[in-house]
């Protein structure tokens, strides 16, 4: 640098708390820096059936109940790493962002895919998300959130012609954080689920939250 | 499109001839909303209480009744929706007053649109802003959002090394110490920006992550051509806010207002924008850089908005109240530097915020004069070149 230039030489200062930033045993693996994957627009035009009211389809509703049941609890236990293992390599994790409009003009009240949206995210940078919370530097979630993710209205279709379902449910999100923060966010999720080594995964997961304006602080918590 | 000035809520229409006007979202009757959308397309607006219907120019064009039981008596001609004092825009972005005798918006912006012009015009094109708007509230003041982006850079380090070391780095790309090349400047009237400093044009590419660079290269000729070196290359702007409440990030690309809600309350409207001319990779690789960092669900945003709100929180009672917070970092050490207009401190400096404050204090108390506004005009660098 110019002795003239008055942003002057780089002094460099360790910064952070003294505690490591290193994962705690048993973690995954941080996740590589800055490739940005891609994320991809929802299939139109699913074919799906309905399930009847056989034995077997009772059986798989039940399947998936559960496995939306653990998958919740996963989140309200914070083992945010078991919880993002349950998602597909080539997820996408999306939540659009919701309008208010008059009524002729209902069918753009959620934005479109490609809009700028809530959360738009893959396998990788969910693992991203998730390991950040690691560091203990994540403030927004320093004491974590403490959630309960209320499952229920699920309906599961199968897919014609794969080995996936489409499941759609509704929550309810209650969330307390520090003293006074309190949060109740409901709204629906799409999700696509595949079998991977005989246990449910989701391949994709599309969250509306019936809410325009967030009331909010952040959304630094999962869906 | 709907908004708000401050707490008042406007409707913002483009009209069939192409101008743009702006009237608060009132009826003058009794004051109910007469726009509930966020946006949409309609030529007149119909108030759902008693019917009064203005027109997207703001006329009171029917009142039902009108003869019957208001006699013909009601002044029609001055009850259309009261339309804002002054409305101009700057490259693209639409700004207004309540206050017709405000200065122009030129004058207003002053050396600011020297500096914005980083954003708004390094491309033939332009910007767009993507669809969509994120807006969430938050129990802060303010002025807590409007100080961090126009001269925070210090608290990057800490607030935000979680999303550094998780995959999220930010661009233009920062070193975890304190000092290093780059300015906190003020161009007066109450704006400000920080930005890197770069000796050549392969060093400000560098700054940027590496989905950026083929891009960056690519259209730094047009912006010489267009900004000159300075604005094209050798600084590389972060952040800005634009007196009061409207802020910039640069990396990737963001714009948002901060709309008070009386003085523990803000909604913030946040934006994503990028060159209208980029290709569609590149507008997609920026959308999700922003998503991923800012906004809602920000793994940056979300740390800097529990900052603002504790602060607000714990700033508010009656002792702390009698403990002024500090921005005295780098006083005395303020300059000016050739080539940049403006007031300048070291990349980590309150010189902007410094700015921002005794800019409000003195809008606070100037009882509806404004005060004189500040336009530097050329840096040194420019007159000695013949201006530029």
């Amino acid at each position: 640098m110019s002795e003239q230039n008055p942003a002057g030489p780089a002094v460099r200062i360790k910064v952070g708390p003294k505690r490591s930033a290193r994962p705690r045993p048993g973690q995954a693996e941080q996740p590589a820096a800055t490739a940005i994957p891609s994320t991809e627009a929802p299939e139109q035009d699913l074919v799906t059936q309905p399930l009847g009211a056989t034995v077997e389809d009772m059986l798989l509703w039940f399947e998936v109940r559960n496995f939306l049941s653990m998958e919740a609890r996963l989140q309200d236990e914070c083992r945010f790493h078991e919880w993002v293992e349950l998602f597909t390599d080539d997820l996408t994790y999306w939540m659009p962002v919701v309008t208010n409009r008059v009524i002729p003009d209902l069918g753009s009240r959620v934005m479109p895919f490609g809009a700028l949206a809530h959360f738009e995210e893959t396998k990788a940078t969910l693992k991203g998300r998730v390991s950040r919370l690691d560091t203990g530097m994540a403030w927004a979630e320093s004491p974590p959130s403490r959630t309960r993710h209320l499952v229920g209205n699920v309906e599961v279709e199968r897919i014609a012609g794969r080995d996936e379902l489409r499941v759609r449910s509704a929550f309810i999100l209650y969330r307390t954080h520090m003293e006074l923060d309190e949060d109740v966010m409901a709204g629906s999720r799409d999700d696509i689920l595949r079998r991977v080594d005989g246990q449910w995964r989701i391949a994709r997961r599309t969250i509306v939250l019936d809410q325009s304006t967030l009331l909010a602080k952040n959304l630094a918590v999962f869906f | 499109m709907t908004a708000y000035m401050g707490e008042d809520p406007v409707i913002v229409s483009r009209l069939a001839d192409g101008r743009i006007v702006a009237h608060l979202n009132m009826c003058r009757h009794r004051g109910n909303r007469v726009c509930r959308a966020d946006s949409g397309n309609a030529r007149s607006f119909t108030c759902p209480f008693h019917g009064w219907t203005f027109g997207n120019d703001g006329r009171l064009d029917h009142v039902p009744g009108l003869d019957e039981v208001y006699y013909g008596e009601l002044d029609v001609a001055s009850n259309g929706l009261v339309p804002v004092g002054q409305l101009d825009t700057y490259k693209g972005l639409i700004w207004a007053t309540w206050d017709r005798d405000a200065p122009p918006l030129l004058d207003y912006l002053g050396d600011m649109a020297w500096y914005l012009d980083l954003v708004l015009d390094r491309r033939e094109g332009g910007i767009e802003f993507l669809p969509g708007v994120h807006k969430w509230q938050v129990h802060c003041n303010w002025k807590f959002p409007a100080d961090n982006f126009i001269g925070d850079s210090y608290h990057g380090p800490v607030s935000h090394k979680s999303a550094w070391v998780s995959g999220f780095e930010g661009q233009p790309r920062r070193k975890p110490g304190y000092g290093y090349e780059g300015f906190q400047i003020s161009p007066g009237n109450g704006h400000g920006l920080g930005a890197r400093w770069a000796e050549s044009p392969e060093e400000y590419v560098a700054m940027g992550l590496p989905e950026f660079q083929d891009y960056d290269r690519a259209r730094l000729p047009e912006a010489e051509q267009r900004l000159g070196p300075v604005r094209a290359w050798k600084i590389s702007p972060m952040h800005a806010t634009i007196f009061p409440n409207v802020s910039i990030l640069w990396q990737g690309g963001t714009i948002r207002v901060w709309h008070p809600r009386g003085p523990g309350l803000t909604q913030a409207w946040g934006w994503c924008f990028v060159d209208r001319d980029a290709p569609a990779p590149m507008k997609k690789i920026v959308r999700l850089h922003e998503t991923q960092r800012h906004g809602t669900s920000g793994t940056w945003e979300t740390d800097d908005i529990d900052n603002w709100v504790m602060s607000t929180q714990a700033s508010r009672g009656h002792v702390a109240r009698a403990y002024p917070a500090n921005i005295s970092m780098g006083v005395g050490h303020e300059s000016s530097f050739p080539e940049l207009r403006g007031r300048i401190g070291k990349f980590q400096s309150e010189i902007n915020q410094r700015a921002f404050y005794s800019h409000w204090a003195e809008m606070m108390a100037s009882e509806g004069r404004w005060p004189a506004l500040e336009r530097g005009g050329e840096s040194v660098a420019e007159r000695a070149a013949g201006g530029r």
